[in-house]
Formats: C-alpha cells, structure tokens, sequence
C-alpha cells in the first residue's frame, strides 16, 4: 500500500494554524512552528505521508525499501504530537512538536528489518514499519566512513578516561594502606589496584616513559629486585607479597599514584583515530599470548588470572566497539571475532575453583598453552578488521 | 491572512539559514572525538546525581513527608532535563519516567500514566503520598535502568550534536507554555537545566566552529546570555519562583530567543559535517 492518505481539509488547516498561533505564547514560537511547515512546503516530496489522527497513524502499516527515506507527518489531531521510529526500545528517528494542523518531514537512514512507529499518544497503539533490503541500503551498510568510528572511538576516549580515574583512585587507597602499616589491607588493594590498569593497557603500554616506572618486572632488569629501577606494582607487590611487609614502600606508592596521575592525563589527550582502535586490541592479544600468558606477572601475588580477566574486559570493550563497525559491512568476521572473545572469556573462567582463581602457578604449562592459542585465534581474527574497515 | 504573511517571512528566513549553514558545511573530523567524550561524561555525571537525588525524593515520599518531597521535586528533575536528548533515546523509560498526562487519552486517569508527573500531580493536585508510593518505587527502578543504558550506550554523534537544538525546540514547543510541570509550577527549573543541557553541548563544540563561523558564535554567545540574564531575575534560594510569577513581557522575550536558539543550533549538525 503505497497510497497517499488524503491530506486534511484545507479551511481546517488553517483555521487550526490560526488558533494555534494565538494559542502559542510569543511571535516566535509560532515563526518557529511556522518554519517547520515552510521547511517542508519547500523541500521535494516525501517517500512517505503518515497521517496521526487522535487515536492512530494511518497508514499503520508502511513498508519501504532501506536507505535514506523521507516521511511527510500530518497532525490531523488536536493536540501536539510526536511521531518517533522505534528500534526495539530506542528511537532510532523522532519529530517532536508537531503542533495540530500542522505538518513535518523527517529524512531517516533505514537499514532493513521491522521498525515500530510511535503515534501521537502514547496511548495509541503502535504502527510497523517494515523496511525491505534494497541496493542502497546494501551500499550505505558496506560503506567504511569515518563517521561510523566518531562514536566508538569517543566511546573508547571516555572508557579510558574512567579506568585510568579508576587506576588513580585505587592507588591512592593502596597508598593509604601503606601509610597505616596494614599489609593485609595493602595486599587486597594491591590486588584490586591491577585492574583498572590492566584494563586499558592495551594503549598505557605505549607511553614507555611511564610504563617503565609503573610496570617493570625485576626479571627483565639486570639488578632484578635489587635494581634502583626496580620500581612501580611489581616493586609493592614484592615488598607485600614475598617479603610481607608495607616498609620502604611509601615512597614508592608515592611514585606510583605520580605516575598514574600522569597517565590519567596523557590518556585524556591521546589522539585516538580509527587506525589505532583497530590496532589495538589485536596487538594486546598477541601480547597476552606470547608474554604474559606463557610467563605471567605476578611473580609474588600469582594472581595473574585475575588480571587476565580485566584484559579481557578491557579487549571485549575494544573488540565490542570495533564489532559495531564491521558488523554491516562483514557480519562473518564479526562472528568471528565473537565467537573468538567468547572463547577465550570460557576457557580463562573454566580455571575458577570454587568460585575463585587459584594462584597462577598451579596453572600447568598445557592449560597455559591453551589460554595462549585462544588469545591467538583472537589476534589472528582481529587481524583481518584492516582489511575490512581500514580507512587508509 | 497573518498566517500566510507570517510564513513567507518564516519561509525567507529559512532560504537564508539553509543558505549560511551549508556555506560552512563540512565533513566530519577526528576533531569530534573529544567533545564528543567530554559530553558523554558530562552526561554520566548527571545520571549519577539523578540517582541520588532520586534515591532522596523517593525517600521522602516513602517516609509520607509531602513538604519534603514538593521541595525535592524540582531539584530532582534538573539532572533529568539537562541530558534529555540522550534519555529519551529510550522510549520506553521516557514515557514511564517523563510522560506528561497530556499524553493519554485518559490523562491523569490513565493507569500507565506514571514518573515525575504522576508524582507531581499525586502531591500538588491529591496532596498525599499514599497513591504515589508505587510511582515511586517504580520511578527509582527506572531511573537506576536508565543510568546502567546510558553507561552501556555508544552516543550516536548527530543526536549529541542535534542535542543543542532539540532541547531549544522543546522548550519552546511545549515548555514555554508551562504545560511541563502544571501542577508544580516549578517550569523555571527545568527551563534552566534545559538550557544549561543545550549550552553544555554548544560550548563543547564551540571551539570547532568560532574560527569558521564567528558572527553565528556570537549571535549563540548573546542569545545564551540574554536568555540566562532574564532566567536569573527569577532565581531564589538557589532554585527559582513559581512559573506564574514570569511577567508576560519577559515570557516573550523568552520566547523569541529559545525560538532563535533552536533555529541557529539546528545549524550544529550540518556545519560539523553530522547532517
């Protein structure tokens, strides 16, 4: 059905515009109500009329081809009314205000699939839209713009934000429970102090700088725990954990909650464009599987499993960004990648005993592999996001 | 007659807006990304003093302290109203939280009129506490489901950028006319954190049009200053008198300015490539 329903009676429209523009308070609400109607009165036809009585849109049922459509909305009742295009519970499109009498246009990216049509009252029942698959809504979904990235790399600009906030805060209380000399609140907080880091490590690594006093293992320094550069988590967690004490480190946690703060900062500013969002949670995969996983961190806390889990969380927020973006343009590599993060995400939650991860070196060298070849496929799947939605 | 006299001039008005806004219409840049995150914590920000503010009013109306809950209501809202264009992304807690009775064919009597208004009608128009309990509840449900969907939702650019004028073009629409808050009278609130919502989202994406575009950031400057100046006249005890206190002249001049910021803010979207 693709008939225009009949427009309404002409004297009623403009005996309502009339009543309407006394009704309004001000000369300008009613110009601005005004300019609507001549906005559409000037632009071409619309694909679509839908009319909104008091009590439905008529037609309710409209069907479309997908792409960029227009729909011509009518109040044809009497009181101010929105029409909105509903995606399960999000409007995907709205024109609000519309007073009676009056009319507006509303121009919508559609991809296919079966759309609800929010009419007048909220009251009214509900119209379907359904949009059929078209040429034009296939090219628009294969087509790699950057606007599609402008939402999921500000998305990731303020995960980064939160978690290195996150990071700070912890250390602070990791540092205050040093200061009171109580190791065992000290270690808790240690523990919980890795987290947040390790969620946004994937990009905190880069600042070598900061990453060199923040995160250096004793195994890679000459010195090892003796070494002056010996600084940072691990240094703490070697006072707290192998040598059971909270002495010498204040200046240490010190340097720590400095250097995060630093951290906070640089994250804030970084340049984020859409090369390195898709960098990034490939190359940290690989990192977790050929590094951590196979050696692990925590050479005194062991508990490294935990920490694994909050690089997941930090690669799923990644992966899920990325995801949005190539889901119409590739839906097999987004599977693919899905499927990839789930696997990795099942088998890191199988090692739980008793609702908890035991200590990383009960963990054998084959289940080490095993977590290592999920992280693989996971680096090797996202490896293929540049080919698909690269924007050079 | 006036109509038609009215909408020629409304329809040059127009042509010429079109005509400025696509002179600067522009690609989208990498340059959003920040704005575009700084709203976004602006807005989380707000969805947690919501639920905390939520968590008091509701609380007073548990504990049946009408002149409590009447004296939170409005503070409460602000939260609400400034991050509209992002809350009403979700129809359905939209309508259980914001709905006016307008919206029903029943109005008040409708069952499944209920949020901030039923409230607000259950402790101006009824003056008790004891119909309104389960509006409460559910409102404080809806208010913490509300922040956990904005936390997990990637802000579409054009809806934040189309945020500014949407807010405007409420409050001139159906605000201006003190159909929000009937019972209450408390519409200057929410005025104030409408226009405190659109001028965040200008001021976060100010800085990538003034070189391009100085005489519209100016004209947005003043009319923001101008509308804020007459807004204060009403302000008391850090909140606002009632919405029957605003003198017709300065309704008016009220009028014109929302009307003229909605107009030049809808420009946003096309001068930073969003359209």
């Amino acid at each position: 059905m693709s008939e225009t329903p009949v427009a309404p009676n002409r004297h009623l429209y403009w005996a309502v515009a009339a009543a309407a523009c006394l009704a309004v308070a001000g000369g300008g609400a009613f110009w601005y109500a005004a300019s609507k109607t001549a906005a559409t009165t000037r632009g071409q036809a619309a694909d679509r009329t839908v009319t909104i009585t008091a009590t439905a849109c008529q037609p309710n049922q409209i069907t479309v081809p997908g792409g960029r459509r227009s729909f011509e909305i009518v109040n044809a009742s009497d009181r101010p009314i929105e029409w909105e295009i509903l995606d399960g519970v999000l409007v995907l499109a709205e024109r609000e205000n519309i007073a009676p009498g009056f009319r507006a246009t509303l121009s919508v990216q559609l991809a296919p699939g079966t759309y609800q049509m929010a009419c007048g009252l909220l009251s009214n029942p509900r119209g379907t839209l359904v949009v059929t698959p078209s040429d034009e809504a296939a090219a628009a979904a294969s087509e790699v713009t950057l606007r599609k990235f402008l939402g999921p790399l500000s998305e990731y600009r303020v995960y980064l934000a939160m978690q290195g906030n996150a990071a700070l805060s912890a250390a602070q209380t990791l540092q205050a429970a040093i200061a009171a000399g109580d190791v065992t609140a000290a270690q808790a907080a240690w523990q919980a102090a890795r987290l947040p880091y390790r969620r946004i490590e994937a990009l905190a690594y880069r600042f070598s700088d900061l990453e060199n006093r923040i995160d250096p293992r004793a195994a890679y320094l000459t010195g090892r725990e003796q070494d002056p550069a010996f600084t940072g988590y691990h240094r703490i967690e070697y006072g707290l954990f192998a040598q059971g004490t909270t002495e010498g480190l204040a200046p240490v946690a010190a340097q720590l909650v400095t250097d995060l703060e630093a951290l906070k900062t640089r994250l804030r500013q970084a340049p984020l464009d859409p090369q390195l969002l898709i960098a990034l949670p490939g190359d940290m995969a690989t990192q977790l599987a050929q590094s951590h996983v196979p050696t692990g961190d925590d050479a005194y806390a062991k508990t490294d499993l935990a920490e694994f889990e909050a690089s997941l969380e930090g690669l799923d927020k990644l992966t899920g960004l990325l995801r949005g973006v190539v889901a119409s343009v590739n839906p097999d590599l987004e599977a693919q990648i899905g499927a990839a993060m789930e696997r990795s995400r099942a088998d890191l939650t199988a090692l739980k005993q008793g609702g908890a991860y035991p200590p990383y070196d009960t963990i054998s060298a084959e289940q080490r592999q095993a977590l290592s070849g999920d992280l693989t496929a996971l680096a090797a799947a996202l490896s293929k996001l540049q080919d698909v939605i690269g924007l050079n | 007659m006036v109509a038609n006299t009215l909408k020629s001039t409304a329809l040059a008005l127009i042509l010429m807006a079109g005509l400025t806004a696509q002179s600067f219409a522009a690609d989208p840049s990498l340059d959003l990304v920040a704005p575009l995150a700084d709203y976004k914590i602006y807005v989380a920000e707000n969805t947690e003093q919501l639920v905390k503010d939520t968590e008091a009013f509701v609380a007073a109306i548990k504990a049946n302290d009408v002149a409590k809950a009447k004296a939170l209501f409005a503070p409460t809202r602000t939260s609400y109203e400034k991050i509209e264009p992002i809350a009403e992304l979700f129809a359905d807690l939209d309508s259980s939280i914001d709905a006016r009775a307008d919206d029903f064919e029943q109005k008040e009597a409708d069952p499944t009129f209920t949020g901030f208004h039923r409230i607000e009608y259950g402790l101006w128009v009824e003056g008790k506490t004891g119909e309104i309990q389960g509006y409460a509840d559910q409102l404080l449900k809806d208010i913490k489901t509300l922040n956990e969907r904005i936390n997990g939702l990637t802000f579409p650019p054009e809806v934040v950028v189309g945020g500014a004028a949407a807010l405007m073009e409420e409050v001139a629409a159906t605000k201006i006319s003190g159909e929000e808050d009937r019972y209450s009278r408390t519409d200057l609130w929410d005025f104030d954190a409408n226009f405190a919502g659109s001028q965040k989202i200008y001021t976060l994406f100010r800085p990538l049009i003034a070189d391009k575009n100085p005489d519209f950031v100016k004209k947005v400057d003043a009319n923001f200053a101008e509308a804020g100046a007459i807004l204060k006249k009403y302000q008391k005890d850090g909140g606002y008198v009632s919405y029957v206190e605003l003198s017709d002249a300065d309704r008016k001049v009220l009028a014109t300015k929302v009307n003229t910021l909605a107009e030049d803010l809808s420009t946003l979207r096309g001068q930073l490539g969003l359209n």
